[in-house]
């Protein structure tokens, strides 16, 4: 038996739910009630492989010392399982194009023959573990756990349970590959897969008209962002003559440099900048937007509640949409290159947070507030990963942790008010609850503190690492004692290489908005976004939790009559238990070892010169500290002012907005704009089609139908039925053969 | 007068006399009201077919067979024509019998003795005095309505005027020369070849000019064609049950109809 | 008997039999009279019968003659099976008229019916006629009882 090294064990990680969801799928029948035990135990299995790799892959990571002597190393460890597909000789770069330019420089140094010389076209089924997928891989099995235990409980009797699970385990399967992949191609595969996993669990209730709407707004909504990322792939391929992440070495012996392989993080010229880099990350953008629901699209995700609310925890909080997340910090080497689109994914980042935020503030619907909440988190993430230093990536992934594990907390705390109250989630119909589910508003208060970045709950520290990275770039002198600290440090690999090598190739327009003060204004909108996320959290909390008791009708309770408790089940509340504990601890303990960052920043896209020149030294920033929780306490003080103690059927704070209230309300009108603009005119396109086809083509098919009708009807009208006419006929017909016989055999 | 006329002359005066022909029979047959300057045009017309085709027809040896077989096939010929464009189906049929009768002399100048005489006693003396049998039945008095038009008279004179005309100049390309047409040599052909080859003459047995022709014909009959003979015999016999037979049954219905009838009547 | 004369002959009897052949077919297509359409068959078959005797006695052997006596035969058993029918055919429909027969036609063509017939040439006899009692039916052409007389 071979050993089992961390590579090898990696593939069990997508493989274990695999199998999972092959054998509900296969015995989800027979098993009844019992169907989530395949799909539980593969989705356990992985979680445990994951911790593994997640100890084995820090085992690697050199530790820190004090100031650091040399750059981080780089750890990976790639499997390969098979070769796809492979081509040799599929293209030819002209010469003087970017893709016969960027060439390896380890090898050129060596044999002299360019990479640029090799085309083959090879798509190889290779994992590669780093610490940002060990990172996710984590994340994602051990939710995707909680997850599938909540559901035995909420799911319990549906008639879909089977269907359910092997979807959940499906979805983990593909998601899995998709943060292992090391391929571009692999991880539009997954991709992909994962879009059509979240359609199958948004439309579970298919039969209700809402879900099967919603689930369709998300797929071909998705689709747009997959567009882009197909454009992108073709534009890598063209570019960097390859689409794996890693180094490989082709037939003829040449070193393939990987597009985020050590040969080419390591060359300064390695990557496209002007623009084509800008397209191809202006691409990725869009194909995060798409996943991650980010403006402009980003109306799937409110709609996307109509699926089971442990589907929704699970993707459209915790994993799923997180994928842009780590795709664009998977890409920063390539985006490094290209300042004008970091720029834009910060721009973009803040702007959803912002406006995701004032139109939660007027929702009703718990989990639409939760979805919302969802889309300016995710907003922030991107905020920060747009600052293009190892501070703003680390951050994001930090943010990202910490948002799995408190959004996750409180999408099953209102799976849980969802299921007592009967399917009933508008806030206005019940309120007090915290008298009679105190499991879960307990459990729901924590995530919502952690949510509003209160100290010292998960939230706080890695909302202040976010806010610590635009203040950065918004203010660049208040930091730069810290560069030159790290400047000193550093070798040849200095700060200002990354300044010249962007100046060095052709400057995009959107290079211009690189300036302190467009990230001072994306500070500030990122921190009255904090203010408001805090206050239409704990609005939430307040309408929910607190007032005076009030039960509506259908809401299933267990107990005496007069003690009733609307509590949720075991299988429900453990989850519940678990995840807030990691909410509250989670953020003290990674900020204070700071370990995280120091794992993260062994990834080898973020050992790119471009982004490992910009680290700082780990700090506690308390001006930052102070300014955020000052936004989060104005935030509270607010909403309870206006719901503390009410009843949540009453006047709302939202009269004081006037006619903001009905913009925030419609949503800023995003899905209006949508249906004039690409709904209606599709519609009436598809209208005119349906006519072409129905008039004009089947109105030819049917004219020429018609034209045998035609002729028989002109020619029926000699059946006459007078045998002397008939007779006519004939003697005629015999005439002529008879006249030609006789011309033909005339002498 | 020799065969070898101008070649396109007896063409030309046949295909005018055909039409000729034609356009007589479409103004004679009844359409309509009975106009007497119609029918004179087309008795005019019809004459000059007539004409035609007598100038065109070959010469026989010897005047008395010329003036023989020229009034029996004139009889015949405008009896025929008179037949179909008679108006009463009583005068249509006097006139066929008079057809017959010249239908027999052709047949007798032809050689065919026991067959021309054959015909008067069958076809006039028994057929026809069937048809008028018919006619006394369901004869309406007067004139009906159907024998006073025609069904596409022009229509059918024309097809009856390619069909003679086909036939005219086919028969009119005749030769004793062999295979100038179609390669098929024809016993007369074959025969003649013979001829000219050993030369002997037709078997008198065998010849229908030669004497004793209806003893000769009987033996011809009964010898190779007997089964033939009792076959035609056979027919008559079934044909005869038959008429018996449709009519009996024919008459039981209509009997059975006899209740039906009244209200049907006018 | 391949001389000129014999020819000669051959093509005048041939041409009296086409010329009544071409007769007989005219009649049988134009007259609506059944008698008369019988008798223009018959025409046809006498036609037939001339050829058939030319041209036996042009190759002077018994052939024509024995197919003529056949063809004599059957036309007189033919002549009394179709008048049998003829009768058939009047006792349904009470006249002779060929026409007289079209529901056989297609279902979208309507009845062919006579315009504009010429008046009766003879007048009818001036038989005492009592007066109508009653209403007369609408004549139905279609009806198989249906008759112009009794």
């Amino acid at each position: 038996m071979q050993d089992l090294s961390p590579a090898t064990l990696l593939v069990l990680v997508p493989l274990l739910p695999l199998v999972g969801a092959i054998f509900t799928v296969l015995l989800g029948r027979v098993l009844g009630g019992r169907a989530h035990l395949p799909a539980m135990a593969g989705i356990a299995g992985a979680a445990a492989v994951a911790i593994l790799l997640l100890a084995a892959t820090a085992r690697d990571v050199s530790p820190a010392h004090g100031p650091r002597a040399e750059p981080i190393r780089p750890v990976e460890m790639i499997a390969t399982l098979w070769n796809w597909a492979s081509f040799d000789d599929a293209y030819a770069p002209p010469p003087g194009s970017p893709a016969a330019a960027v060439r390896s420089v380890a090898d050129a140094a060596a044999q002299g023959r360019t990479a640029g010389d090799v085309r083959g076209f090879s798509i190889p089924v290779a994992l590669r573990l780093d610490p940002l997928t060990a990172t996710m891989l984590t994340i994602i099995t051990c939710v995707g756990l909680l997850v599938a235990i909540y559901s035995t409980g909420y799911m319990h009797g549906d008639p879909g349970y089977p269907r359910f699970f092997a979807l959940v385990a499906m979805f983990v399967f593909s998601m899995s590959m998709l943060v292992a992949a090391s391929n571009f191609l692999l991880v539009y595969v997954f991709w992909e897969a994962v879009g059509a996993c979240s359609y199958l669990l948004i439309g579970f209730w298919f039969t209700k008209p809402e879900a099967a709407r919603a689930a369709k707004k998300a797929f071909l909504v998705n689709r747009v962002g997959d567009f882009g990322l197909a454009i992108a792939v073709f534009l890598l391929w063209m570019t960097y003559g390859t689409l794996d992440f890693h180094d490989t070495i082709s037939p003829q012996g040449v070193i393939m440099p990987g597009i985020l392989g050590q040969t080419r993080l390591a060359d300064a010229a390695g990557y496209a900048g002007g623009a084509v880099g800008t397209a191809i990350c202006l691409l990725l953008l869009l194909a995060a937007c798409g996943k991650s629901a980010q403006l402009p699209l980003h109306v799937w995700l409110p709609d996307a509640m109509e699926g089971p609310t442990p589907a929704s925890a699970l993707i459209h909080a915790a994993t799923m949409v997180t994928a842009g997340i780590y795709l664009v910090a998977r890409c920063a080497p390539l985006f490094a290159a290209c300042p004008g689109a970091l720029t834009a994914v910060s721009i973009v980042g803040a702007t959803t947070a912002l406006v995701a935020a004032l139109i939660g503030t007027v929702q009703n619907d718990l989990k639409r507030v939760l979805a919302y909440s969802t889309i300016s988190q995710l907003g922030y993430m991107f905020a920060s990963l747009g600052t293009g230093t190892l501070l703003g990536f680390t951050a994001a992934i930090f943010h990202l942790l910490t948002h799995a594990c408190f959004k996750a907390l409180l999408f099953l705390g209102a799976g849980s008010v969802m299921h007592s109250m009967g399917g009933v989630i508008d806030m206005r119909r019940f309120g007090g609850l915290r008298r009679v589910m105190p499991v879960t508003a307990a459990t729901f208060l924590v995530g919502a503190l952690a949510l509003a970045g209160v100290a010292p709950f998960a939230g706080f520290f890695s909302k202040d690492e976010i806010l610590a990275a635009l203040h950065a770039k918004g203010w660049p002198s208040a930091h730069d004692s810290h560069h030159a600290v790290v400047a000193a440090a550093e070798g040849p690999l200095r700060l200002a290489a990354f300044a010249t090598d962007t100046g060095a190739r052709d400057a995009v327009g959107l290079d211009a908005l690189d300036r302190p003060e467009t990230w001072r204004l994306l500070f500030w909108m990122s921190l009255a976004t904090a203010g408001l996320t805090a206050f239409y959290t704990f609005r939430a909390v307040f309408m929910t939790f607190t007032g005076p008791t009030r039960v509506p009708s259908g809401a299933h309770g267990h107990g005496e009559h007069g003690h009733e408790s609307y509590e949720s089940p075991a299988p429900m509340t453990l989850p519940l238990i678990v995840l807030a504990v990691a909410s509250a601890a989670v953020g003290w303990l990674l900020f204070a070892t700071n370990w995280l960052s120091h794992f993260l920043s062994a990834t080898p896209s973020l050992t790119a010169p471009a982004v490992a020149s910009t680290a700082v030294p780990h700090a506690f920033h308390l001006d930052l500290a102070i300014q955020g929780t000052l936004a989060a306490a104005i935030g509270i003080v607010v909403a309870a002012i206006g719901h503390l103690g009410r009843r949540s059927d009453g006047p709302q704070m939202e009269r004081f907005l006037g006619p903001l209230q009905t913009l925030f309300a419609n949503k800023f009108y995003f899905d209006q704009i949508y249906a004039a603009l690409v709904v209606r005119p599709l519609e009436a396109l598809a209208l005119v089609a349906a006519l072409v086809d129905r008039h004009v083509i089947d109105g030819a098919v049917d004219a020429i139908a018609r034209i045998p009708v035609a002729a028989g009807g002109i020619i029926r009208r000699s059946q006459s039925g007078l045998m002397q006419r008939y007779a006519l006929a004939g003697v005629m017909g015999v005439l002529t053969i008879v006249v030609l016989l006789a011309w033909q055999l005339r002498g | 007068m020799t065969p070898a006329l101008d070649p396109l002359l007896p063409g030309g005066i046949l295909a005018g006399g055909v039409l000729a022909a034609a356009a007589s029979l479409w103004l004679l047959l009844p359409n309509g009201p009975d106009r007497v300057g119609t029918r004179r045009l087309g008795m005019l017309l019809g004459l000059l077919a007539l004409g035609a085709f007598i100038v065109t027809g070959r010469r026989l040896g010897g005047f008395g067979e010329e003036a023989v077989f020229l009034i029996v096939s004139l009889v015949a010929v405008v009896a025929a024509a008179a037949t179909i464009v008679s108006r009463s189906p009583v005068y249509a049929a006097i006139w066929f019998a008079l057809s017959l009768c010249g239908v027999a002399g052709v047949l007798l100048v032809l050689g065919a003795q026991f067959l021309g005489v054959a015909t008067i006693i069958v076809y006039a003396g028994a057929i026809l005095v069937m048809f008028l049998f018919v006619l006394m039945l369901a004869q309406p008095a007067g004139l009906a309505p159907y024998d006073r038009v025609s069904n596409e008279p022009f229509l059918s004179a024309l097809a009856g005027a390619v069909l003679l005309g086909v036939l005219s100049l086919s028969i009119g390309r005749l030769s004793a020369a062999p295979s100038a047409c179609c390669g098929l040599p024809s016993r007369a052909q074959a025969t003649a070849d013979a001829a000219a080859a050993a030369a002997p003459p037709v078997a008198a047995a065998v010849d229908p000019l030669a004497e004793n022709h209806v003893a000769r014909l009987g033996g011809e009959l009964f010898g190779r064609h007997l089964v033939a003979v009792e076959a035609a015999g056979v027919l008559l016999l079934v044909a005869l049950i038959g008429a018996i037979a449709v009519v009996a049954r024919g008459e039981g219905a209509h009997a059975s109809m006899g209740d039906d009838a009244g209200r049907a009547v006018r | 008997m391949n001389s000129p004369q014999s020819l000669a002959m051959l093509q005048n009897a041939l041409t009296v039999g086409a010329i009544l052949f071409s007769l007989g077919l005219v009649g049988i297509l134009t007259r609506r009279n059944l008698i008369v359409m019988f008798l223009a068959a018959e025409m046809m078959l006498q036609g037939i019968s001339v050829s058939l005797v030319a041209w036996s006695r042009h190759h002077g052997d018994w052939g024509g003659h024995v197919l003529v006596i056949f063809v004599l035969t059957v036309a007189a058993c033919e002549a009394a099976v179709a008048l049998v029918f003829v009768l058939q055919a009047f006792s349904r429909t009470g006249r002779l008229d060929a026409a007289a027969w079209q529901s056989l036609r297609e279902a979208t063509v309507g009845r062919t019916v006579d315009r504009g017939l010429p008046a009766a040439d003879a007048a009818p006899p001036p038989f005492p006629t009592l007066t109508q009692a009653g209403v007369l039916p609408a004549p139905n052409e279609d009806e198989p009882l249906q008759r112009e007389h009794v």
